[in-house]
């Protein structure tokens, strides 16, 4: 059984068809890696998942867990269990860190029938992840990312990604622009979530990363299609001979 | 009383029917400026003539004893409550601004047989409440209040309606801020009975060093409209913050003219609007900077956000300025909620409208920040919380 199936997907963004016929498959507890050129589809092919206003589907489908999530609404992903950390987190001025945070568990808990969280109890647990994250204690009361830089945004997302306890973790480039620490920091979040269910799909281009969260599938997507899947052996011929040399697949 | 029937009137007519002397200054500045209209100026985006055809029971301002309370609370023009110890009086106006470029500030001064002088002795923290009682009246009344030099004060004002339909009301303040002192006004306002208006104008002088800070949270329905004239000292400073959140038919905002005087003063004046509905929004404000007041900083700024199609804007920040060694900017925006934030905020499961809601409320808090004290911060909460759920 796959958790998510993205079955010949095409896709577009105003007039233009970025996803064009994608084929991929999730498997539960495996970690799926996607390499690819700049601009060849990745953050489009994120951002179909989890049903942003900018991606039009015109053919194809995508299930998760046996069923159709195209006409779901994007609140209706994250609750059953989708989560997309985002290439570029974006800031909320006036929207505060902790509050927006305890919004999003409580809607998560509220759904799934459990009691909703004071914020004291919420807080107990936030700043449990804010120092495993070796994040700073006033991005408890900071508004959303506002002003934050670039890795205290990844850590953010992660925090949130920890806090939310989602199936399937969409992570697009969340080594960019992170320092060895905050990779590391980063790194040892998601591995905490490893559960042998939950699956993860990271867009990366560097293989970095790879070091830390062992990747069980490597996926080359380009020009709107994954024309690729290989283990973890193929990073390094990528490393080395760029995406030029891959062909695709029959 | 009908306000049409002060239209176009000679001093000696206007006098007659208002049962004032004819000798008074305040009329002869009304009778030269007029009634306004839809021409005026100043009342270009508010419908006031609506109001003149309309009969208004006018109410006698006859001083009842004050009750002890801890704040003040005038109903229906008069003072029937206030902390002990406080120095309020009823008197004559004797420091009018002959220069005030709003007609109703005239008329309200002529309608009302005394003003309400309020002291404020030392660091005082007051709240104001605006209470009314009465449907169909016309409620006018003027408050003069005085601070005192090195001293800093907060007024925090709120109003209440028990009933306030088809009335209009006409208040307003004469403020003097004394030399280094600080006075802090903040303006909670959120009534929603059937057809009333307000009119509240508003007149500040600042001495030398003097530092105004004037916060108003507007979330009322029907009609209202808040005129100020602020005139700065050398080195005095304002900062005005106004937050209109607006839904239905409201019709409602600010009209301002701050003049710099003195050297060195600055200003700081920014506006936050978010319509919804059918409503219009008013930031008309001008700054105004004379030849008098080099090394003036003059900051303005105006950003509103459509909820509704159908919502409109009135922005207008003006810059006026006779000299050239100055530090001044304006501006104003209308958009609409920001897409990738809602976004991002359902994508982490929030339902659209709780994330509509927090985006609103993120607008309005930057200046709901700005509010020193925090529990005024959180009765302005709060009663944005109620304005939004009210709809
Ligand atoms: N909102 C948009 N409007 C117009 N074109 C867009 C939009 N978003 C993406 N595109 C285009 O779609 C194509 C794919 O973009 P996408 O962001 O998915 O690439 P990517 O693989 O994530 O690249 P990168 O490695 O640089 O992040 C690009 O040509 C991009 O310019
Ligand atoms: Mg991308």
């Amino acid at each position: 059984m796959k958790i998510l199936e993205i079955k010949d997907v095409h896709a577009k963004i105003g007039e233009k068809e970025i996803l064009k016929g994608l084929n991929l498959e999730l498997e539960p507890g495996k970690v799926h890696a996607i390499m690819g050129p700049n601009g060849a589809g990745k953050s489009t092919l994120s951002k179909t998942i989890v049903g942003h206003y900018d991606v039009e589907v015109t053919e194809g489908d995508i299930l998760y867990k046996g069923k159709s999530i195209l006409n779901m609404e994007p609140e209706e992903r994250a609750l059953e269990g989708i989560f997309l950390s985002f290439q570029h987190p974006v800031e909320i001025p006036g929207v505060n860190n902790a509050y927006f945070l305890r919004t999003a568990l409580n809607a998560k808990r509220k759904h799934e029938g459990k009691e909703e969280l004071n914020a004291a109890e919420f807080l107990r647990e936030m700043k449990k992840y804010l120092e495993m994250l070796g994040m700073k204690a006033d991005m408890i009361s900071r508004s959303l990312n506002e002003g934050f830089s670039g890795g205290e945004k990844k850590r953010n997302e992660i925090l949130q990604m920890l806090m939310l306890e989602p199936e399937v973790i969409i992570l697009d480039e969340i080594d960019s622009g992170l320092d060895i620490d905050a990779l590391r920091a980063v790194s040892e979040g998601i591995n905490m979530m490893k559960d042998g269910k939950r699956s993860f799909l990271v867009i990366t281009h560097y293989s970095r990363i790879l070091d830390y969260i062992k990747p069980d599938y490597i996926h080359v997507l380009k020009d709107g299609r994954i024309i690729k899947t290989a283990g973890p052996e193929l990073v390094a011929q990528l490393e080395e001979e760029g995406y030029e040399s891959i062909e695709e697949e029959a | 009383m009908k306000l049409l029937d002060l239209k176009q009137k000679t001093v000696e007519e206007a006098a007659a029917l208002l049962g004032v002397d004819p000798k008074a200054a305040a009329l002869e500045r009304f009778a030269a400026i007029g009634l306004p209209t839809k021409k005026s100026e100043e009342y270009r985006y508010f419908q006031i003539e609506k109001f003149y055809e309309k009969e208004y029971r006018t109410l006698s301002y006859v001083p009842h004893p004050i009750e002890e309370a801890e704040k003040i609370v005038i109903t229906d023009g008069m003072v029937t409550h206030a902390p002990k110890g406080m120095r309020i009086y009823y008197e004559q106006c004797q420091a009018m601004d002959m220069a005030h470029f709003d007609p109703m500030y005239y008329l309200g001064h002529l309608l009302s047989p005394h003003v309400i002088k309020i002291d404020l002795d030392g660091d005082a923290d007051i709240e104001i409440e605006h209470r009314y009682t009465q449907s169909g009246a016309l409620i006018n009344y003027r408050i003069v209040l005085l601070n005192q030099a090195n001293r800093h004060s907060t007024v925090f004002e709120s109003f209440q309606a028990e009933d306030i339909s088809d009335t209009l009301v006409l208040y307003g303040y004469d403020i003097f801020v004394a030399p280094d002192s600080t006075l802090r006004m903040v303006k909670n306002q959120n009534m929603h009975d059937n057809q009333y208006a307000m009119v509240a104008s508003h007149r500040f002088k600042l001495d030398q060093r003097a530092n105004a800070v004037i916060k108003s949270f507007d979330m009322g329905e029907d009609m209202g409209l808040q005129l100020i004239k602020a005139e700065l000292d050398r080195y005095a400073h304002i900062d005005a913050g106004h937050l209109l959140y607006l839904n239905n038919e409201a019709q409602r905002g600010t009209v301002s003219k701050i003049i710099h005087r003195g050297e060195h003063a600055t200003s700081h004046q920014e506006a936050k609007n978010i319509l919804d509905g059918h409503s219009r929004g008013i930031f008309d404000a001008l700054i105004k900077v004379e030849h008098t007041a080099k090394y003036t900083k003059a900051h303005q700024n105006s950003k509103a956000i459509l909820l509704d199609e159908k919502a409109y804007m009135a922005a207008k920040p003006q810059l006026e300025i006779y000299i050239d060694e100055l530090e001044a900017s304006h501006g104003s925006t209308t958009g609409q909620l920001d897409p990738k934030q809602l976004f991002y905020l359902r994508s982490r499961g929030i339902s659209e409208v709780e994330a509509r809601k927090m985006l609103v409320i993120a607008f309005a808090n930057t200046l709901i920040e700005q509010v020193k004290d925090h529990r005024h911060q959180e009765i302005i909460k709060k009663t944005f919380d109620e304005a939004f759920y009210r709809n």
